[in-house]
């Protein structure tokens, strides 16, 4: 068959015989900087905007990290950022060991076959004029994989594995639901037999009922295939139901990162706290009696640059120290960047 | 004790669409009394926001129609009143903030121009006497310097500020109604947390009575006293909110409440989603609307349609199965 499925199966073993892991995405103090220039020719004000700066994490095979935050932390573009659609500013992002961190589109192409993603909307991620064969078949196409012929095979087998009709093949994507646009979608990344998907709030376009077929399908075949993903949403219930080891952002920055059960049942970091009590938890009674920590005011603009702690004016526990320098992302296993964690 | 404010009764929407006629809303009744928070849940096409925007005499006609029904508002038929008198109650005794407040803030004029309109119209105020009015209510919302940030333009504001200033605009006249459409689903979790609280709080200092739709059950669980869950036009389930989390009556409420995420539980290795996709109104099965979804279904389901009816821990739901004792069946999806 093919050598990829070769050394995945390969990593797989060497996983069960308790080998050191290697990460699959190995991303190092990564920043993306936006100049900006505002105001008339005569009163111009330069700035930068630091949309994601300073971010370090790991992904291993078959793993699920999940990326949480507000709207404006810059997660997609850290999304971007890694797969090399907004070239990163400084810092190192290796793929499987290689460096791939601003390299230009040719040398990057062999990286796209191993690194695919899906997006929020799937009415517009889909192109209305081409049909469901010809949309997951692209792809393929692309890299040259199998004859017109075999090609057309992939593309049911795909769908099927999916959960769509082999059949619905030359229909366009107007004529199906969203569940199923994203499954198309889904569908579309797998065509390349990737072993990387970043997925950008797969289902925070879906309706509720909906939005449960498409976690499961996605947790399927990441068993399937081993696949590792890189899952970002604002939704902490579903990143805590499909992550292994989840980080938290904050204007840029990841504040707290650890396994799913020790950030969730044992945050550290004041954010991280008060992001999980604002939730709402679907039992009034439960409701009624919880404590919310609510935070003032938003989330201010990454324009600003911050001495200290980024979080520092909007935090319930800030002291006068926590203005003085940056806290550092520290830890083992439990990282936390906050000088009062606890 | 509890004050009716609103009575609606058996209101019908439909919609001329190129698939035919597609009734929107489909016989629905229900009372909202002072200082009282329903919440109505369903998923998109459910009928939920169209429900709320024929009450409001905002339905774009045509396409649409309002068939039948009617919506007292103490008394008074909203449905029946001319577009004068509906000008006269809209935004003075019932108000409604929207899920996008970008969209439903004029860009072109002031914050200032946009409020001090609402208390001038409604209530024969002066510019100055309406413009104090205004900061005021800023100020309860929680913008900070609301006397300079008054005369700024939308986009000065985020998101969470914009909402702000939508629901300040909503309670100018201290209306006795305030349908709330997914006003903080466009909002991240701690804003979202926020403008619930500020929500809840003027409920308890004014009185008001809120209709609040939204798809997001926890929302529903953190703020409402009643809720109806709608499906494919219809309500399917209503019932106070402990008695509907508790003891879900209705096969879609438990597909809902199994299908979703939850962090107060054990993260489990698979959700159980509900199979299958959202109803085409334009065409419904015969019977029970959701029953090519249901995995309680009964030959009885697809012959005829279960009425709304009396259910055993005091709410009211339209099935003819008691899915606590029924068999569950796979649904294949079709």
């Amino acid at each position: 068959m093919d050598s990829r499925l070769e050394s995945q199966a390969m990593e797989m073993q060497a996983q069960e015989m308790g080998m050191t892991r290697t990460p699959l995405l190995s991303v190092r103090d990564l920043r993306v900087h936006f100049p900006f220039k505002r105001g008339s020719i005569f009163n111009r004000k330069h700035g930068v905007i630091r949309a994601v700066d300073g971010v370090s994490f790991d992904v291993y095979p078959g793993e699920t990290f999940g990326l949480v935050g507000e709207s404006g932390c810059g997660k997609s573009t850290l999304a971007r950022a890694i797969l090399n659609l907004i070239p990163p500013t400084s810092g190192s992002v290796r793929f499987d060991g290689t460096e791939i961190a601003g390299l230009g589109e040719g040398a990057m192409r062999p990286f796209r076959r191993d690194m695919q993603m899906i997006f929020q909307d799937p009415f517009a991620s889909l192109n209305p004029r081409m049909t469901v064969g010809a949309i997951v078949g692209e792809p393929m196409k692309i890299f040259n994989l199998h004859d017109r012929s075999r090609r057309k095979l992939e593309v049911m087998r795909l769908l099927d594995m999916v959960g769509l009709n082999p059949r619905y093949l030359n229909r366009y994507p107007h004529e199906f639901s969203g569940g199923q646009r994203q499954r198309i979608g889904v569908a579309r990344a797998l065509a390349v037999q990737p072993r990387l998907i970043i997925c950008d709030e797969p289902v925070s376009a879906l309706d509720v009922s909906i939005q449960a077929q498409v976690i499961n399908l996605l947790m399927d075949l990441q068993k399937e295939l081993n696949l590792a993903y890189v899952f970002i949403a604002h939704d902490l219930s579903v990143v805590r139901h499909i992550s292994d080891r989840v980080g938290v952002m904050y204007l840029g920055r990841i504040v707290e990162v650890a396994d799913r059960q020790s950030l969730y049942e044992n945050p550290k970091h004041p954010y991280t706290k008060a992001l999980l009590s604002a939730v709402p938890i679907p039992d009034p009674k439960l409701e009624r009696t919880r404590e919310r920590i609510m935070l003032s005011g938003e989330v201010p603009s990454p324009e600003q640059i911050y001495p200290g702690c980024p979080f520092a004016d909007r935090c319930p526990i800030a002291e006068p120290d926590c203005l003085e320098a940056p806290p550092a992302l520290e830890g083992d296993l439990h990282q936390v960047a906050c000088i009062r964690a606890g | 004790m509890s004050e009716n404010i609103l009575q609606v009764d058996e209101l019908a929407v439909e919609f001329k669409t190129d698939d035919g006629i597609v009734k929107a809303v489909d016989g629905v009744s229900f009372a909202l009394d002072r200082g009282e928070t329903l919440g109505i849940v369903g998923e998109s096409g459910s009928g939920k926001s169209v429900t709320n925007l024929a009450i409001m005499g905002l339905i774009p006609q045509p396409p649409g129609r309002v068939t039948a029904g009617r919506a007292l508002l103490k008394g008074e038929d909203l449905l029946q009143m001319s577009t004068r008198q509906l000008t006269k109650v809209r935004g003075n005794r019932i108000a409604m903030i929207f899920q996008d407040p970008m969209t439903s803030l004029n860009p072109f004029l002031s914050i200032a121009d946009q409020l001090t309109e609402v208390t001038r119209i409604h209530l024969k105020l002066s510019y100055e006497k309406s413009l104090t009015r205004a900061i005021e209510m800023l100020e309860r919302v929680g913008i900070a310097d609301p006397g300079r940030r008054v005369h700024d333009y939308p986009h000065q504001f985020s998101g969470g500020m914009r909402q702000r200033v939508m629901i300040a605009m909503a309670l100018l006249c201290k209306p006795e109604v305030l349908i709330a459409d997914e006003p903080t689903t466009a909002l991240d979790v701690t804003i979202q947390a926020q403008i619930l609280e500020l929500m809840h709080e003027l409920q308890e200092t004014e009185g008001t009575a809120i209709i609040l739709i939204t798809h997001d059950l926890g929302v529903i669980a953190s703020v409402c006293h009643r809720v109806g869950v709608m499906y494919a036009g219809k309500f399917v389930e209503k019932a106070d909110v402990d008695g509907l989390y508790e003891h879900p009556q209705h096969p879609y409420t438990l597909g809902l409440m199994e299908s979703i995420a939850r962090l107060d539980e054990e993260a489990t290795a698979r959700l159980t989603p509900i199979v299958g996709q959202p109803p085409d109104l334009a065409h419904l099965p015969p019977g029970c609307a959701f029953r090519p979804r249901c995995p309680y279904a009964v030959d009885r389901c697809a012959a005829e349609e279960p009425p709304l009816a009396d259910g055993p821990h005091g709410g009211q739901h339209a099935c003819f199965v008691d899915v606590s004792t029924a068999e569950r069946k796979e649904v294949v999806d079709g």
